[in-house]
């Protein structure tokens, strides 16, 4: 082969041109951006519509709510915390049985799938729900949907739930939840592994394209039975970077944007764009800190005493401003089962005092401080508040010799019982019995081999923990009664201090005024609906 | 030349295998249960196992790696573990941008980068030598998410002449879209690349028979180009080779900071989830340009310099 240099530089420039073009053609055309709402969510691609299946991010949550609904639901922009907050939806009617074990749900007549598939049956409820507990099956929040021993369809358009235990809130725990929202069983079984981005559901818009690259767009479904939403196209785009999201909000390109959970970003954005609106859902994540009472000196009550007194949750919320609440115990002070300060006697409110911190660790036979080592996720949310509590707990002579690790590294090595005071920062449905049973009871205490759960603090292992009071709590089919043995939980729990809540961080959306939601969003989970929404 | 592309590819093989044992060993060192990440802190115990026996992640590990060398070998990248989509579908989706933002960031950084570095090399200790110095310096020392966004705030935020982020739909979208990243992966590719030529350069026109041409009484534009760049060619391939692999490999930041898709990006949140088979085929198709670009890079010397090809 013979090739001067003037032919390869003029050969090599030709087919750069060509590998430029040729990498740039076939992609999908634009859409038209008029009329079309957009909201920009922190990932990088969608991962699935499936709402069943695992691997979920924030942005194919917003998406599948959209696109499906539920038996039942919560009033637009709220969430519902005792049994009467719940609005039907697929299902026009439920009852419970006196012992709340049986749920029958009645289902709407009428209501269509997307693309022709037929109205809603029982049959495809029992297929969205026996997936969802069939074991051989991996789907998302297994542990969730543990309770249902069995559903049924009692003829056509009606449907039976039996439980394991009595759920006076099982339309909360369960009936709302986004995994189980009702699936096409014709569609699903038709389009086998294609379904998870060719969904067909029965909500407000159905899916017009998915696009790894420009995301989820979807169209207004003109059959929908709540009526047919008021803007006819919606954009789901998928930015991960916080910078480039907030750029392309600033500038207008998106209507809506996930926000950082980040000390001082709304005051940021309110410099540049002081109209933004921001909806917030109350309470948002737990943030929990889980101390290993099989590591000394955590099995010392004083200690874990100095570490709450020397803590300050007010402060760190205050650093969060709107974003963030102080916990009082395990339960986010907005939900069903929580405790107010003033329910409290003095020696349970810990009102931080270091000078108390620092007389009980001299107790404890600590008189110059203390080390504790442990490490904390690099995750923004972990490092912002595991920062401000390690500065806290300096002022009262306990130094937290912290390493920051990946946020994967940091569950794995956690989940194997290798740290010693773990931040949780866990979501949780407003059903009161859920943070406990998941964080407290001695059967989900984690295990060195990675086998157990996230009981990070061995509590009821340990030490005598609430497992009674737990199983007295689940066994009570009224609610009234279920919330008030919680939080006699929550008073023990506050007693031994094995886990204490620090804060409530929201969920933080920033949208720009041209946009009138059609309702103010209160609380409710990392997403909501946007059928009502409309350009002003 | 046959002989020489067959050689060297031959060479390369031992390069991949061994490229293939790394990434499978650290991947299995690396803490981080793909399954947990997958299916979330709160799942079960039996959940997570049978999301491995599905995943073969129960296998033994020489099984697993018989298992990806045998696929690897038959370009059967397997399915992301977190959301199904086969590895080929995400590295076809993603790959076009990245060689996209490459080609023009190298493009641009070749225009600036050589030009400055003869005209520095020619008014050497001069104004126009300290300007392409301080230039240099400042190449190097900007950060690229740093400079990208700080592009992005004045060029497209303020003064709308760029948009904000994306890939672009369609040839000249695409181009529109690309300008922005690739002018702040340039900016440090026109750095090196000017220093480089400014070196290269001084060298040459240092020697004898460049001399002797200026003696002869030889143009000053013929001395240059002719006699002392096309003589400085050969250390430029050589980092332009360098530059267009760190582009390949380090364009991550500003994948981001424009919202680019792109390999890089695909490949930092596989690793945060633990995707085993996308992070193993991104990293062996890595593999696999550096051996490309490098091979590329030989042929070029053949080209540009005609001893090694009487050698």
């Amino acid at each position: 082969m013979s090739l001067s240099r003037r032919e390869f530089m003029t050969k090599a420039g030709v087919a750069g041109a060509a590998i430029t073009i040729a990498s740039t053609v076939g992609m999908p055309e634009a859409m038209a951006q008029d009329h079309v709402l957009s909201i920009a969510l922190a990932a990088r691609a969608p991962n699935g519509l499936n709402p069943a299946q695992t691997g979920l991010t924030g942005g194919d949550n917003w998406a599948i709510s959209q696109i499906y609904d539920c038996l039942v639901n919560s009033a637009d922009g709220t969430f519902g915390i005792k049994p009467e907050d719940f609005k039907p939806e697929i299902a026009e009617s439920y009852e419970s049985s006196p012992d709340a074990k049986t749920w029958t749900y009645k289902i709407r007549k009428g209501v269509k799938f997307h693309k022709g598939y037929g109205e809603v049956t029982a049959d495809d409820v029992v297929f969205t729900f026996t997936r969802l507990i069939d074991p051989k099956v991996v789907t998302a929040s297994k542990a969730t949907y543990a309770n249902i021993a069995s559903v049924e369809a009692v003829d056509p358009m009606t449907v039976k739930f039996t439980l394991k235990l009595p759920d006076p809130l099982f339309n909360g725990s369960i009936a709302s939840t986004l995994p189980a929202s009702i699936l096409s069983k014709k569609a699903f079984t038709e389009k086998g592994d294609a379904y998870k981005f060719d969904p067909i559901g029965t909500g407000p818009y159905q899916v017009t394209s998915v696009d790894p690259t420009s995301g989820v767009l979807l169209e207004a479904n003109p059959d929908y039975f709540g009526g047919v939403a008021v803007t006819k196209h919606l954009k789901i785009v998928f930015i991960a970077d916080t910078t480039a999201r907030t750029l392309a909000f600033l500038s207008g390109q998106i209507d809506m944007m996930e926000g950082a959970r980040t000390p001082g970003w709304i005051a940021g954005i309110k410099q540049r764009a002081a109209k933004t609106i921001f909806d917030e859902t109350q309470p948002g994540s737990f943030n929990h800190l889980m101390l290993n009472l099989t590591k000394k000196p955590l099995d010392d009550v004083r200690v874990r005493q100095a570490i709450r007194y020397a803590i300050d949750n007010s402060a760190i919320a205050k650093a969060y401003g709107e974003l963030a609440t102080p916990m009082v115990g395990m339960i986010a002070p907005q939900f069903e089962g929580s405790v107010k300060p003033a329910d409290l006697p003095p020696e349970l409110q810990y009102k931080p005092d270091v000078a108390k911190a620092k007389a009980l660790l001299a107790e404890a036979g600590f008189p110059n401080g203390l080390t504790i080592q442990c490490f904390n996720s690099q995750r923004e949310d972990y490092a912002a508040i595991m920062l401000m509590v390690q500065e806290q707990l300096r002022a009262a002579g306990i130094t937290l010799d912290m390493k920051m690790i990946d946020h994967a590294t940091f569950h794995d090595q956690t989940a194997k019982d290798l740290n010693t005071i773990v931040l949780n920062s866990s979501s949780y449905p407003p059903v009161p019995t859920f943070p406990l049973v998941i964080q407290l009871a001695s059967n989900a205490e984690v295990k060195a081999d990675g086998s157990g759960g996230t009981n990070f603090s061995h509590y009821g292992v340990a030490m005598k923990g609430v497992d009674d009071l737990l199983t007295k709590a689940l066994a009570e089919p009224d609610f009234e009664k279920r919330v008030a043995t919680v939080q006699d939980i929550e008073k023990q729990v506050l007693k031994d201090l094995p886990d204490m809540g620090i804060i409530t961080l929201s969920y933080v959306v920033a949208r720009n005024p041209r946009v009138d939601l059609g309702y103010p969003v209160k609380s409710g989970y990392a997403y909501w609906p946007l059928h009502k929404a409309k350009y002003v | 030349m046959l002989r020489l592309i067959v050689t060297r590819l031959l060479d390369a093989i031992p390069t991949l295998v061994m490229v293939l044992i790394l990434v499978f060993v650290s991947l299995r060192i690396l803490p981080g249960d793909p399954a947990q990440v997958a299916l979330g802190e709160q799942a079960t115990p039996d959940q997570l196992n049978l999301f491995r026996e599905q995943m073969g992640l129960n296998a033994p590990l020489w099984q697993q790696f018989f298992s990806f060398g045998w696929n690897m070998l038959s370009l059967n990248f397997g399915k992301s573990l977190i959301n199904g989509t086969p590895v080929i579908d995400l590295l076809a989706q993603n790959l076009p941008y990245t060689i996209e933002l490459t080609l023009v960031a190298t493009l641009i950084g070749l225009c600036i980068g050589v030009p400055m570095g003869v005209f520095a090399a020619v008014n050497r200790n001069k104004a126009p030598d300290t300007g392409a110095r301080l230039y240099s310096l400042i190449g190097y020392a900007v950060p690229d998410f740093y400079l990208g966004a700080l592009l992005l705030i004045v060029f497209s935020l303020n003064l709308g002449w760029f948009p904000i982020n994306g890939g672009g739909d369609g040839f000249v979208d695409g181009i529109y879209h690309v300008l922005l990243p690739a002018i702040t992966l340039a900016a440090l590719k026109s750095a090196f690349l000017g220093r480089l030529t400014r070196t290269a350069l001084l060298e040459v026109l240092g020697k004898d028979y460049v001399r002797t041409a200026r003696a002869k009484g030889a143009d000053e534009n013929r001395v240059i180009y002719r006699h002392g760049l096309r003589n400085a060619l050969l250390p430029l391939t050589t980092g332009l080779g360098l530059s267009i692999l760190s582009t390949l490999s380090g364009s991550v930041p500003v994948e981001l900071v424009f919202n680019r898709p792109g390999i890089g990006s695909l490949l930092i949140n596989s690793i945060a989830q633990r995707d085993y088979p996308v992070i193993q085929a991104g990293v062996v198709m890595f593999a696999f340009f550096v051996v490309i670009i490098n091979l590329a890079i030989d042929l070029a010397y053949v080209l540009v310099d005609p001893r090694i090809r009487v050698k």
